[in-house]
């Protein structure tokens, strides 16, 4: 535990030194993720629709066209439009993206490779994911446009909806586990994986996590065909791109919380233990990965009512009923 | 001086600068998301005082409860309003007073508190402590917090309900 050693030492600068060269290799190890992560997207997206996807920049598998991209929004013109508000516009692309990346710190990818060993680590991740709709409602507010607030009182609806049938999901988990902790959720699915004994929680929890990730088919916020593109519509180039950014991030935190609450973490399945723990986990991530793109391309986009019935009337007594089954299972037989 | 001091300071002065520009902004929504600053760092100081399971719930509950001010405050608020200063010289003289007044009262008040010895083993557990400490120790309080806030809800159900009825006729 290195992390451990380092927390305890006495600080100095080098440690400040340390830390921050840690921060910048996650921050690169992030950004590679997503510009893979949204090839693999566009690929598998092509593939179920019948087309081929990017295959032009960087060789057959079109390697380099997310670099390409990110280049472009790099070189474009960063335009603020007059009538907006530009404190605010400056700065909710910054309230969005930072949250995004403190919730990576929280996340144990391995028992060896991970950062802050924190207490109610859980607790943590959904408390600092929601700082994010803030930044987008001020994004949306400050860009002036009818378009762009609309796009950001719906995020605003739809994060408190869902955030409540979230948290009520992963309650069994911790019932279950008996810590907030997420070292300790992944040590208690040492022989049974959660998904197995909480199986309504994990499609509460899943259909939440979809919900809270704005993606199809709960995108409304950015709903193309009604809203333009939402509540970033008046935003290009770099500041474009850190919303982007933020999505894709969460996207990486919320897969990897999803391994880690349900699928066991780092643990292998039985007799195949001789494979290290970090390959499990990005095996599982990426199966997580791949069924939240598989989503996208399959699921229309729900009506705004729907989307708040389903919600309130549907997820949240679900998730209520799971609990109280959960609690009544675990006084009973554990 | 230790990394602690440092980590309050800091906290502490973006919590009070929060504060002062929600006071002295003049949009909503700037005031807004000062006070974003603000409870966040409040939560930063929480986190100080080893009281990490408070720290999450503070920014859990105010991230939800900021964006629905800002929600009401672009909604129920004129935009085209610029805000101008209101009160004669002798209101801002009493509000001057005021102030001195309070912040002498907290000054006297604070500066002979005495919290006792330190309690040790904070940071062990907490969020299991504060589990059993609210359902063996504090279980009524807890249950009648529940009661009120229920009553709220059902509050809030029919004074949505009776607007209903009436726009209906």
């Amino acid at each position: 535990m290195m992390m451990e050693q380092l927390l305890q030492s006495t600080p100095s600068w080098t440690n400040v030194a340390i830390f921050f060269a840690i921060g910048v290799g996650l921050l690169l190890v992030v950004l590679g993720f997503v510009t893979y992560g949204i090839l693999a997207e566009r690929k598998v997206m092509g593939f179920m629709q019948g087309r081929i996807g990017p295959n032009q920049v960087g060789g057959r598998w079109g390697l380099l066209q997310t670099v390409a991209d990110v280049l472009k929004l790099l070189l474009k013109e960063d335009t603020i439009p007059k009538a907006a508000d530009r404190p605010l516009f400056i700065l909710a692309p910054v309230i969005a993206f930072a949250p995004a990346f403190m919730v990576l710190a929280a996340l144990p990818f391995t028992d060896a490779l991970q950062f802050a060993d924190i207490g109610v680590g859980l607790l943590y991740y959904i408390a600092v994911s929601g700082l994010t709709t803030i930044g987008v409602v001020t994004g949306a507010w400050a860009s002036n446009n009818k378009y762009a607030l609309l796009g950001g009182m719906r995020a605003a609806a739809q994060m408190i909806s869902y955030e409540v049938p979230l948290v009520m999901s992963v309650i069994g988990v911790i019932l279950l586990a008996g810590s907030l902790n997420l070292n300790d959720i992944v040590e208690a699915q040492k022989d049974v994986w959660f998904i197995v004994v909480q199986p309504i929680g994990f499609l509460v929890f899943l259909v939440a996590a979809v919900a809270e990730l704005n993606r199809t088919p709960f995108d409304l916020p950015e709903a193309e065909s009604e809203l333009v593109a939402g509540f970033h519509v008046e935003y290009s180039g770099f500041r474009w791109a850190f919303f982007m950014l933020a999505e894709y991030v969460y996207f990486f935190a919320m897969a990897a919380l999803t391994t880690v609450l349900f699928l066991g973490g780092w643990h292998p399945l039985p007799f195949l233990g001789f494979i290290p723990g970090a390959v499990w986990f990005a095996l599982k991530f990426s199966v997580v990965v791949f069924l939240f793109i598989w989503f996208r391309i399959t699921f229309p986009r729900v009506r705004a009512d729907q989307l708040m019935e389903f919600g309130w009337k549907v997820l949240l007594p679900v998730a209520l009923v799971n609990i109280f089954v959960t609690a009544l299972v675990k006084q009973l037989f554990f | 001086m230790s990394g602690q001091y440092i980590a309050f300071f800091v906290l502490a002065l973006i919590a009070l600068g929060g504060g002062i520009f929600m006071l002295n902004l003049n949009k909503v929504v700037h005031m807004v998301v000062a006070l974003v600053f603000t409870f966040v760092s409040i939560a930063g100081i929480y986190v100080l005082l080893s009281a990490e399971f408070v720290a999450a719930v503070q920014v859990l509950i105010y991230s939800g409860a900021i964006t629905i001010i800002m929600l009401f405050g672009i909604m129920l608020t004129r935009h085209q309003d610029d805000g101008q200063s209101t009160g004669s010289p002798l209101r801002k003289a009493f509000a001057l007073l005021g102030t001195v007044a309070f912040g002498a009262v907290m000054y006297i008040g604070i500066r002979t508190l005495d919290f006792g010895s330190e309690a040790v083993g904070l940071h062990d557990k907490n969020t299991e402590q504060i589990g059993i400490a609210i359902y063996s120790k504090y279980v009524i309080p807890f249950e009648l917090a529940s009661v009120l806030l229920l009553v709220a809800l059902i509050g809030a159900v029919i004074l949505a309900k009776k607007d209903d009825k009436e726009a209906g006729e």
